[in-house]
């Protein structure tokens, strides 16, 4: 049985256009725009923005079913676990199919990267929950948590509690993760420094060069959305309250906003 | 996605933005490029092609030779901020079909390639 299946194997319709994120950097530096479509902000970042958690939401709930048949052994609680998350990531893509269209878009108007997926290829399950359901799902929190508060200085309830409702779910999934990474491992050091390798490889991944930082810190610039200008972050912030919420200890979060180091264990 | 539909005659939140339509321009190099691709003519492939994508539409357009593909599909679009990516197939009667990738981006009022890939045989250019 194969398991970590490339990337190039998710099924997609014919018409999709997929695409190494070096290639989507490099169309955008060609145009004179940040290359990691983080900042600073093009008329419409809203659409990419919501576009990218769309694909992600997609391939969070085929890394989650992928998960659940790799390891048909793992813990009956640990497969209704990850059938769980399969159900929620589902949903989401639905949500996030609706918002962009409420925005003015739709799958498929920008290309789908495969970083997220790239993240889900280790052969130990204690390693893919920490590094999906507590890297990539932690990131979501920073991500969610931004876009709230953005649809709130937009005055736009509809994203605003759209996105909260998905946070929400985001929130349990890194518990389950935190969960089965210890419980996994128990009794084996070895194999939890393994994940929290892999978990560390994924936060750096998406550390933006260590230009992430607190809400509070944040610097901030003027965007226009639609007929509105507001102000907004000017870079990816860390939710430390959703984090902390999540289960996330304070020692970790600060780890996250100094740029980084090692996860730690609870 | 299929287009849901009517949004003006239901109940519940309408889009705030509209659907950025791709212009029009665009799908005329697209063609004129395609069709210079299936004539063999590669002074035209050449002329619409930036340096930089150069060699990887010559190789391309190698594989491609003169008559034995008639004609050709847009069959996936999508965009990065302005440019384009666009996903072609061509077919003839004797041949096996043919797909392509590649981004059109303008400038100074011309759109040209940028990149270009051979996506025939394969599902997608992502990396494996």
């Amino acid at each position: 049985m194969q398991r970590m299946i490339p990337v190039d194997k998710l099924a997609r319709p014919e018409g999709h256009i997929l695409l190494p994120s070096q290639r989507m950097r490099k169309a955008r530096s060609e145009q004179g725009l940040a290359p990691g479509n983080a900042m600073p902000y093009e008329d419409d970042f809203l659409k990419s923005r919501m576009h990218g958690i769309c694909a992600g939401e997609f391939q969070a709930m085929e890394a989650a079913g992928r998960t659940l048949y790799d390891f048909p052994d793992a813990p009956w609680e640990f497969q209704l676990d990850m059938a769980r998350q399969v159900w929620d990531e589902a949903r989401h893509a639905e949500i996030y199919m609706k918002l962009l269209e409420y925005v003015g878009s739709y799958y498929g108007e920008f290309p789908e990267g495969e970083v997220l997926w790239s993240c889900t290829q280790a052969e130990d399950p204690a390693a893919r929950v920490a590094g999906i359901n507590r890297g990539l799902e932690g990131l979501a929190c920073d991500v969610f948590e931004q876009l709230i508060r953005i649809a709130q200085k937009m005055g736009d309830s509809i994203i605003e509690r759209s996105v909260d409702y998905v946070l929400a779910d985001e929130i349990t999934h890194v518990r389950m993760g935190s969960k089965w990474m210890r419980q996994l491992t128990e009794g084996d050091p070895e194999r939890l420094k393994k994940a929290q390798a892999f978990q560390d490889s994924i936060d750096d991944l998406f550390n933006f060069g260590g230009g992430r930082t607190t809400v509070e810190q944040a610097g901030h610039i003027k965007q226009r959305v639609n007929e509105k200008e507001i102000e907004i972050d000017s870079g990816i912030t860390i939710a430390r309250e959703a984090r902390l919420l999540a289960g996330f200890t304070e020692e970790e979060i600060d780890r996250l906003v100094k740029g980084f180091g090692k996860s730690a264990a609870y | 996605m299929p287009e849901l539909g009517e949004h003006g005659n239901v109940t519940g939140p309408q889009p705030i933005a509209q659907v950025v339509e791709p212009p029009g321009a665009m799908f005329a190099a697209a063609e004129r490029l395609l069709n210079a691709l299936i004539r063999g003519d590669r002074a035209g492939v050449e002329a619409m092609t930036a340096e930089q994508a150069r060699e990887d539409m010559g190789r391309i357009a190698d594989e491609i030779k003169p008559g034995k593909y008639d004609k050709f599909a847009l069959i996936g679009r999508a965009r990065v901020s302005r440019h384009y990516f666009l996903k072609a197939r061509l077919t003839g009667t004797d041949a096996a079909p043919f797909t392509i990738q590649f981004r059109l981006g303008e400038d100074g009022g011309a759109w040209t390639v940028r990149e270009a890939l051979n996506l025939t045989g394969r599902r997608s250019g992502w990396t494996k």
